[in-house]
Parts: C-alpha cells; sequence; structure tokens
C-alpha cells in the first residue's frame, strides 16, 4: 500500500513546481510565525545518506561527481520541506571568513572547510576522511588551543591582522610563512578550488529546485564567543579565560562583533525571506552567570543589528539550551527560526517561545536511530497534537545526522508522520 | 594564613582555583598529609558534582573543578609517601570515528578525583582496542563516549566486540556523550548511560559500592 510519502515522491516527479511552491510558502509562514497549511518537515542528512547511496564519507567530501548522483537520489525519496546538504562544505571554518571580512565576494564562500581546502592548509582544526582518519568516516572539527592565554591583548588590538599573522601559519602548516611563495600560492589555489566547488554547489542546488525543492537565501554569523572557543583557545581554555581574563575575553567578543558583522551582511537581504545561519556551541557548557555575561550580549547585539537590517536568524542551539531559553524572549518577535538539538523538555521551551520564536526540533535523534516505525509515528502524532494548531514550527530531529544503521523505515515514518498529523 | 583543610574544601567549592592552590601548597610546607589534601578535594568535587546534578553548576563548572584538581595534583602527588589505593579501575575512551574529547576529559578528572584510577586510551578508539584494554588492566568498568551520532554505532560494536571476546560478564559498561540516552544505551547493550560526568561517576561508584558489598 501507499503511504503518504510516496504519494508526496509520486507528486514531487508529477508536479514539482507547484510541490515548491507550497513549500515556500510553508516554510516562509512558519518562519514568520504564522499558521501554515502543514508543518514543514526538516530533511535529514549524515552517514544514512552514505549508506542508502553506496558513496562513503570521502566521496561526500572530495569526489564531486559521486555527489551529485548520491544527493539526487537521496532528495528524491526523502523529501522534506526544507534540507540543508552543505556538501561538500562539511564543517566550520568561521575563522577563515574573518581572515577575510573585509571581502565580501567570497568571506561568505570560505566560511566552510572543505577537504579540498582543508589538503591545500593542511589545517589542525579538522580531520577529514581519506587523510587524518577513514574514509567511511564523517569529517570532524577537533578545534584546538592555537592562541595562548597572554596573546589576548594583541588579538584585541586588531583580531584580523592576529589572526593572519599569527594564527593561520600555527594553525595552517600548508600555508608556510606568511608571505612565501607558498603562502601566496596556497592561496591562490584556495581560490581556484573554491571556485569550483561553489560552482557546482550552485549546479546541484539549481537539479534540485528542479525536482520541487526550495531554498532561501542563506547568509552566514557567528557567536563571538564561539570564535575564541572553536578556533583560538578550545572550548575548555575559553571556559578557564572567562574566569581567569574575563575583561580580555568580553574585549576580544567586543572586537569580533564588526568583522562578523561585515561576513553576514556580503550577501544582502532579499524579501521575503533571507536567513544567517549560526550554530553555537558554548552554549550548552556555559552556567546562566556566564552565558549572560560572556556570549550572550555579543551574540544579542549581532542577532538585533541583522534583524533591523532585514535579515531572519536562523541559529542552532546546540545540545540542551533550556537554561538560557528566556533570553531569547529579549530579541524582538518573529526575529527568526530556533533550532533545538536536546532542551531537557521540549514542550516547555515550545510553550514558552511560541508566537515570539519560530521554533524548530522536537523529535530526538535516538528516536529516530533506535526506535521503531510505530514509536515514532506515535511520538511525532502525540507531538504535533500538543503544537497545533500554533504555528511557527517545523519538525526536525535535534540534529539532522544520523547514523548509517538508521532504518530506512524509521526515516520514512519520520516523513510519513509529518504528512499524515501536520496538518493544519 | 589560610591551611585548614575545610578552608580548602570551601575554596574549591567556590571554584576559586587560586585559593585552593595556595592552601595546598601551605599544607604541604607546614607539613600537612598529602593523603588528606587529595581527601579534601575528593569530596569537594563529590559536592561540585551533586550541585551540577541539581543544577546550580554547569559544565562550565565541571570543567574548572577538574582543572583545579589536576593543578592540586600536580603539587600533591610528588609528596605522597605511598600510593593510594583505587577504589576501582576503569577503561575510557572515544570510540572509533569521533575525536571529540572534553567530555570525556571532563569524566576522567571526575572520576580520578573519586578514586578511580583511570585508564584513558584516547580518541578514535577501535573496538579491538577496548578489548585488549580489558585483558590487559582487568577493570571494574568500561566507559565509552562519543559526540557524533555515528559513535552511537561505534558503541554498539563495541559492546558486541566486548562479547565477543567472552569479557562482557567481567565489566560494567558505561556510555557518555551528549547524543546518548536511554534508547542509545538498550540500543548499544551498555549497563547504563548519562550526559554529565558527574552523573556518570555517581554511577560507576555505586557499582564500585555494590562491588565491594558482594
Amino acid at each position: 500500500m501507499k503511504e503518504p510519502i510516496d504519494l508526496w515522491i509520486e507528486r514531487h516527479e508529477r508536479e514539482p513546481d507547484v510541490v515548491a511552491k507550497e513549500k515556500f510558502d510553508r516554510f516562509l509562514k512558519a518562519a514568520e510565525l504564522k499558521v501554515p497549511d502543514r508543518v514543514p518537515v526538516a530533511g535529514l542528512f549524515g552517514d544514512f545518506l552514505c549508506e542508502y547511496t553506496g558513496i562513503t564519507w570521502y566521496d561526500l567530501s572530495y569526489n564531486l561527481e559521486k555527489i551529485r548522483p548520491a544527493v539526487l537520489k537521496f532528495v528524491h525519496n526523502f523529501p522534506s520541506d526544507w534540507g540543508i546538504i552543505f556538501a561538500p562544505m562539511m564543517l566550520e571554518g568561521f575563522i577563515l571568513g574573518l581572515a577575510f571580512a573585509d571581502f565580501p565576494d567570497f568571506s561568505n564562500t570560505i566560511r566552510f572547510l572543505t577537504g579540498p581546502v582543508h589538503d591545500i592548509l593542511k589545517d589542525k582544526w579538522s580531520q577529514w576522511p581519506g587523510r587524518e582518519i577513514k574514509e567511511d568516516f564523517h569529517p570532524q572539527f577537533r578545534g584546538g588551543e592555537f592562541m595562548k592565554p597572554e596573546e589576548y591583548k594583541q588579538f584585541i588590538e586588531n583580531p584580523i591582522e592576529f589572526i593572519h599573522g599569527t594564527i593561520l601559519p600555527r594553525a595552517c602548516p600548508g600555508l608556510g610563512t606568511p608571505g612565501s611563495p607558498q603562502w601566496n600560492a596556497a592561496w591562490i589555489k584556495i581560490g581556484m578550488t573554491m571556485q569550483k566547488i561553489a560552482s557546482f554547489q550552485a549546479q546541484l542546488i539549481a537539479e534540485i529546485g528542479k525536482m520541487g525543492n526550495i531554498g532561501f537565501p542563506l547568509t552566514n554569523a557567528y557567536a563571538p564567543a564561539d570564535v575564541i572557543g572553536d578556533f583560538l583557545r578550545y572550548p575548555t581554555g575559553a571556559m578557564l579565560d572567562m574566569k581567569r581574563r574575563p575583561d580580555e575575553f568580553k574585549m576580544a567578543c567586543e572586537v569580533l562583533v564588526e568583522p562578523i558583522l561585515k561576513i553576514a551582511t556580503a550577501i544582502p537581504p532579499v524579501p521575503p525571506l533571507t536567513v544567517f545561519f549560526a550554530p553555537l556551541h558554548l552554549n550548552e557548557m556555559l552556567s546562566p552567570k556566564l552565558y549572560n555575561e560572556f556570549y550572550w550580549p555579543h551574540l544579542k547585539k549581532i542577532i538585533e543589528t541583522l534583524v533591523a537590517k532585514g535579515y531572519k536568524g536562523f541559529i542552532f542551539f546546540e545540545g540542551d539550551h533550556s537554561p538560557h531559553v528566556d533570553t531569547i524572549l529579549e530579541l524582538p518577535k518573529g526575529w527568526g527560526i530556533a533550532w533545538f538539538e536536546r532542551p531537557k523538555n521540549f514542550m516547555e521551551v515550545w510553550e514558552k517561545l511560541k508566537g515570539h520564536t519560530a521554533v524548530m526540533g522536537g523529535v530526538p535523534t535516538s528516536l529516530l536511530i533506535g526506535g521503531t516505525p510505530e514509536k515514532i509515528d506515535e511520538y511525532i502524532k502525540d507531538l504535533l497534537s500538543k503544537i497545533k494548531p500554533e504555528g511557527g514550527f517545523i519538525l526536525s530531529p535535534g540534529v539532522n545526522e544520523l547514523p548509517k544503521t538508521t532504518s530506512v523505515a524509521n526515516v520514512r515514518a519520520y516523513i510519513n508522520a509529518a504528512l499524515k498529523y501536520g496538518v493544519y | 594564613m589560610l591551611l585548614s583543610l575545610k578552608d580548602l574544601v570551601e575554596a574549591y567549592i567556590d571554584l576559586d582555583e587560586e585559593k585552593v592552590l595556595k592552601i595546598a601548597e601551605n599544607l604541604l610546607k607546614s607539613g600537612g598529609d598529602p593523603a588528606e589534601i587529595i581527601e579534601a578535594c575528593r569530596s569537594a568535587t563529590n559536592i561540585i558534582g551533586e550541585k551540577f546534578e541539581r543544577g546550580e553548576y554547569f559544565l562550565s563548572e565541571l570543567i574548572l573543578a577538574g582543572e583545579i584538581f589536576n593543578s592540586v595534583m600536580r603539587i600533591v602527588l610528588p609528596q605522597l609517601k605511598k600510593e593510594i589505593k583505587p577504589i576501582g579501575i576503569i577503561v575510557l575512551g572515544t570510540v572509533q570515528g569521533d575525536i571529540h574529547d572534553i567530555g570525556k576529559n571532563i569524566f576522567k578528572a571526575f572520576a580520578e578525583a573519586a578514586g578511580f584510577k583511570v585508564i584513558d586510551l584516547g580518541v578514535d578508539v577501535p573496538p579491538e582496542k577496548f578489548v585488549e584494554a580489558i585483558r590487559d588492566y582487568k577493570p571494574d568498568t568500561v566507559g565509552m563516549s562519543c559526540l557524533l551520532t555515528a559513535g552511537i554505532e561505534s558503541m554498539k560494536k563495541t559492546v558486541d566486540a566486548i562479547k565477543e571476546a567472552s569479557l562482557r560478564d567481567m565489566v560494567k559498561i558505561i556510555i557518555g556523550g551528549g547524543r546518548v540516552d536511554k534508547t542509545t544505551c538498550e540500543y548499544t547493550g551498555a549497563d547504563a548511560w548519562t550526559n554529565d560526568a558527574a552523573t556518570g561517576v555517581r554511577i560507576i561508584l555505586k557499582w564500585a559500592e555494590e562491588k565491594r558489598g558482594r
């Protein structure tokens, strides 16, 4: 018997333009806190895609020819209202965006790390399949300590220059010494590589679009404290610095606000919806006291500035953000979409934010991995019966990365349940 | 001059790193027993763990507490006359395919503070390495950590490998990480799961007590 997902797939084949238009309206309405025809369902990704399409993480990171058919097959068989498949842009590289914050024509492109660029930089922030780790392993961001605690002063004086002159040579041995032939050649190679990847992605997105999918213009932002935790001092170091060097830490965040805004505004806001994406990392590790003092003020400034310019935020709140949820209410109503990974009590978060913030999430990733189709169906049915009739909600797992053993039946059950119980 | 162990415990709970180190140094200089200082740190970390579980402290506090413990140990351990017998041995590692170590390291610091000997296998640890370590060190407990969802599969594989090697009955297994939960625990075949180091250490302490009671 045909299930709702099968009928939806058939509609994608038969009338992709109509389906795309529906998705566009649906997502836009949810982002604007309105009631769409149905709760939008977010797409999936991860090892599951590799397993299902028979490619490896190495392919997904390096092998552009193999990415295309795999992604097209996957998107066809597991449709969603909105998906993020960035391949081959896999990992955080915001520090590179910062290094070139004054160059709006590419600051947003260089902001993600890719395998080919990693091969040139040989950066120590990340590890890649077929390079440092096995071909079937997910590329991984490791970060590290590349700034000494006593160097905050220099960083604060001129962060961009400090990144170029000190951080990049330390973290990226592939660049060699600043100004050397190796250094110059590396950047030319990176430019050529990025151009290839960018044109590949543009083509792929266009093809996915023809299959009844949508995308909204997306730009990038970051929490200043995460720049320090992810790229300069390691999260542990950043947290210790908050205690040991509080003033310097705050100043370092302060001087990062402007370059981050430059990167975000490099892509102009186009109505009806341009989102700035920011994944938060340190948030879940901090006590409210530290969060309110060292993390939130600068992030808030960035969000408010961009919202005032006509963007909407799209923030991934990693981990359990429950202790800090109230601060979100300080933002203007309708500021954007908050994607929660695993708040202790999702309904509590929803109750606090509904009507103020578009909320994304609600499905524990572990349920999709370890549950059964029946359990998934029952869970989503119950969840949506509590969420509706309120709008401004997007159904999604906490993270959209599923391991390879996730069963096809479970993933189909997730999409089926959204189609069955999501209608308003 | 601050000298008492009570002062040390108080400063430790307040996470006043400088003060803790100063008191520890003063105590050692004036002939204090290193074993007593370690015991005081142990009770302080225990209280910090409880505060964490009550939601008064957060990961940022656990990290600082772990850091303080390590700093105190650096000055106290060389003065220790005879080794303190551990209350249990735990083999610990981030599972294959995952290189993240923040959670593992906090758990390690808290387990050590609680009196366990920790054999840290590092990150990206394949199942056979865990099996080998169980044979070599005869631990009471195996701790597996991961951040990535892909790590959950590696945890299952590791538990399976331990079963295949007929070592499953010799050890209790605890899994930890931001993305593990009850469902994950059942799926992987572990004995317990935790999202945080404080709860994790409480679980392995309970296991150690049960073992002693047997």
